[in-house]
C-alpha cells in the first residue's frame, strides 16, 4: 500500500479514537444529570394523590418545615422565593449530609402553586416516599425527603 | 427506563470501541501485507462477539450498572490487543484473544456467582489467607523464574501469575476488615512515642497481613507488586479512617523500605541508577537498554506517531508486557497515548464515583480499593516506562500481554459493575424498606 494512503489512515484512526473519547466523556456528563432532561416535561401531580388542579391552588402550602433531620429540625422556610436545597453553601437550605448532592432539589412557585423538582441529584428526592421522576405540584401536608432530611409543607 | 438508557449508551460506546479496535487491527495487518487482513479478521470478530455477549448479559443481571465501565475496559483491551498483535501476529496475538475471551467469561461468572457483594465480607479471613497463600506459591519449588523475578507457576504449557488474583483477595479482605473496625482504628486509644495510635488488638492483624505480603513480594523480587500493595494498603487505610497520620507513617515506612532495598539489593540499585542517567554508557547496552529503547520509541513517535505497524517498537525487550505503552507511543504518538490516558482516567473516575455512591462501608472501601489497584498499577508502570519514576515491572491493566493480568482485571470490573448495580437498585439509605412496602402496596 502506498505510504501516502497509510499516512492518511493514521490520522483517520486517531480521529476515530478521539470520537470514542468524546462520546465517553459525553456519556459521563449525561450520567451526572439524568433529571435535567426530564425537567422540561410537563408538571406531574404529586404521585401519591390525584386531586383536581382547582383544589391544588386552594390548598397550596406557604412554608416548608423541617420535621426530620439532624440540627435543622423545627426550622421553617418561606416558599415565596425559590427554596434551593443541597450541600453547597449557595443553597438556601444547606444540608451537611453525604447522601445529598451539591445542588439537590428546588421548590419554586409556579403560578398559584408550588412545584418541587429534583436537580439531577445522585440519590434522588422523594415526595411522599416516592422518588420524583418529574417536577411535581405540592399540597399542604406533602412530605419531601432529601437525604436524611424531611420537609413538611404547611400553610 | 433509566436502566434501558444506560444499557443502550453502553452498547453504543461498546460499538465505537470495537470499531476503533477493528481499525487498529486492520491497520496493523495492512502495514504487513494484505493476506494478514484475512488472518486478523476472525480475531477481532471473536473479541467483538465476546463483548456484545457481555453487554447483553448485563441487561439481564445488572441492568442498572454503570454504562462506562465495560466500554472503557474494551477500548483499553482492543488497543492493547492491536499492539500485541502487531508485535507477534502468530503466537501472542491469538493467545491474547483467547485470554480476552476467558477474561470476559470470568466477568460473566463473577457476576452470576456474586449476586450480592456484601456477602463477600463474610469470607474475609478465608480470602485473606487465600491471598497470602497465592502470593507464596511462586516462592515454593512450584514456581518458575522468568526475567529475574519468581512470580509464575507452570501448569503444563501455561504459566500463571497467582499474584494477580492475590491482589483482589487481599483488597476484599482489607475492605471487609476496615469496614468492620474503622471507628476503632480511627480512635487513638494508646500512645506510642508521643503519637496517638490505635490498640494493637485491632491493628495487629492488618500489620501481620501487610508484612507477610510485602515480605513475600520482596523475596520474589517483585518490586512493582510490593509498591502497588503498599500504596493500596495506605489508600484504603486513609479512606477508612480519614487520618493523615497513617499516611505520614506509611510514607516514612516506604522511604525506609526503599532505602533498605537500595542498599541490600543490587537490582534495586541498578533500577535507580538507570533511572537517574538512562544513557550512562556503563549500562545502556544491558541494564538500561530497555528503558533507553522505550524513550527512543516515544521520541520517534512524536506528536502523531509513525502509524500503526510502521514503527520498530519490537526493539524494546518485553515490549508486549511491561512496555506496551511505549509501543503505542511510537506508532500513535502523543495524541494516541493521550487518548489512552484519558480512558484510564475516566475508568478510575467511574470507579471512585461507584465508591462514593455505594451504600455500605464495605462497598465504598471495596470499590475504592479495586479502583486503587487499577489506577495505581497503571501509574507505576506508565511512570516507569516514561522515566518519571524508577522502573518497577508490572503489567499495564487490560493492555499488556498476559492471561493472569487480563483475568484479574476482568474480575475487578465485574465487582465494580456489581457494586454499582446494587447501589442504583437501592435508591437511598433509609428509604429501602419503605420503598419495598410502598411498591407492594
Amino acid at each position: 500500500m502506498p505510504d501516502l494512503v497509510l499516512d492518511l489512515l493514521k490520522y483517520v484512526f486517531l480521529i476515530l479514537l478521539y470520537i470514542f473519547v468524546a462520546r465517553a466523556v459525553r456519556a459521563v456528563f449525561l450520567e451526572m444529570r439524568p433529571a435535567t432532561a426530564q425537567s422540561k416535561t410537563p408538571i406531574a401531580h404529586a404521585p401519591a394523590r390525584t386531586a383536581p388542579p382547582s383544589r391544588g391552588s386552594r390548598k397550596a402550602p406557604r412554608k416548608a418545615a423541617v420535621i426530620e433531620g439532624e440540627n435543622l429540625r423545627g426550622k421553617t422556610f418561606s416558599l415565596d422565593d425559590d427554596l434551593t436545597i443541597g450541600r453547597a453553601e449557595k443553597n438556601k437550605l444547606v444540608l451537611d449530609d453525604s447522601y445529598v448532592s451539591q445542588f439537590h432539589a428546588r421548590i419554586s412557585p409556579r403560578g398559584e402553586t408550588y412545584v418541587v423538582e429534583d436537580m439531577g441529584s445522585t440519590n434522588g428526592t422523594y415526595l411522599n416516599k416516592r422518588r420524583l421522576t418529574a417536577p411535581a405540584e405540592l399540597q399542604r401536608g406533602d412530605r419531601v425527603k432529601v437525604g436524611k432530611t424531611v420537609l413538611e409543607m404547611r400553610k | 427506563m433509566q436502566a434501558t438508557s444506560r444499557r443502550n449508551s453502553e452498547l453504543r460506546l461498546l460499538f465505537m470501541a470495537l470499531i476503533v479496535g477493528t481499525g487498529a487491527l486492520a491497520l496493523v495487518a495492512v502495514a504487513r501485507d494484505f493476506e494478514s487482513l484475512g488472518l486478523a479478521a476472525p480475531l477481532i470478530g471473536a473479541v467483538a462477539v465476546c463483548y456484545i455477549g457481555a453487554t447483553i448479559f448485563l441487561r439481564k443481571v445488572a441492568r442498572l450498572a454503570d454504562p462506562l465501565i465495560l466500554p472503557l475496559a474494551a477500548i483499553l483491551n482492543v488497543m492493547g490487543l492491536a499492539a500485541v498483535y502487531r508485535l507477534d501476529p502468530d503466537q501472542y496475538g491469538p493467545t491474547q484473544v483467547i485470554w480476552t475471551g476467558v477474561g470476559i467469561a470470568c466477568f460473566v461468572v463473577v457476576l452470576i456467582v456474586v449476586r450480592d457483594y456484601t456477602l463477600l465480607s463474610r469470607f474475609k479471613y478465608i480470602l485473606g489467607f487465600v491471598g497470602v497463600g497465592l502470593l507464596m506459591i511462586p516462592a515454593t519449588p512450584l514456581g518458575t523464574e522468568i526475567n529475574g523475578a519468581q512470580l509464575w507457576i507452570k501448569v503444563g504449557a501455561f504459566s500463571f501469575q497467582p499474584g494477580e488474583i492475590a491482589k483482589l483477595c487481599l483488597v476484599i479482605f482489607l475492605a471487609a476488615y476496615l469496614a468492620e473496625r474503622k471507628e476503632l482504628l480511627a480512635i487513638a486509644s494508646s500512645r506510642l512515642a508521643g503519637f496517638h495510635v490505635p490498640d494493637l488488638k485491632h491493628f495487629g492483624p492488618l500489620l501481620v497481613m501487610w508484612g507477610i505480603s510485602l515480605a513475600v513480594m520482596f523475596y520474589e523480587k517483585d518490586l512493582g507488586s510490593s509498591l502497588l500493595f503498599f500504596s493500596i494498603f495506605l489508600v484504603m487505610l486513609y479512606i477508612a479512617t480519614a487520618r493523615l497520620v497513617y499516611v505520614a507513617f506509611g510514607l516514612l515506612l516506604f522511604f525506609a523500605g526503599a532505602f533498605v532495598g537500595y542498599t541490600v539489593f543490587s537490582h534495586v540499585r541498578v533500577r535507580v541508577i538507570t533511572w537517574l542517567d538512562v544513557f550512562d554508557p556503563r549500562y545502556i547496552q544491558d541494564e538500561g537498554y530497555q528503558l533507553a529503547q522505550s524513550l527512543f520509541a516515544l521520541a520517534t513517535g512524536g506528536l502523531f506517531g509513525t502509524g500503526l505497524g510502521q514503527g520498530r517498537p519490537d526493539i524494546i525487550p518485553a515490549a508486549e508486557t511491561d512496555f506496551i505503552f511505549s509501543v503505542l507511543g511510537e506508532e500513535l504518538g502523543l495524541m494516541g497515548t493521550a487518548a489512552i490516558l484519558i480512558c484510564f482516567m475516566l475508568l478510575v473516575a467511574r470507579g471512585l464515583r461507584i465508591a462514593m455512591n455505594a451504600r455500605t462501608d464495605f462497598g465504598q472501601l471495596l470499590a475504592a480499593g479495586l479502583t486503587a489497584i487499577f489506577g495505581i498499577q497503571a501509574i507505576i508502570i506508565l511512570a516507569g516506562v516514561t522515566r518519571l519514576l524508577p522502573l518497577t515491572g508490572i503489567t499495564l491493566p487490560f493492555m499488556s500481554y498476559g492471561g493472569s493480568s487480563l483475568l484479574s482485571n476482568f474480575i475487578l470490573i465485574a465487582l465494580l459493575v456489581r457494586i454499582s448495580h446494587q447501589t442504583s437498585e437501592t435508591p437511598a439509605p433509609a428509604e429501602t424498606a419503605e420503598i419495598l412496602i410502598g411498591g407492594r402496596g
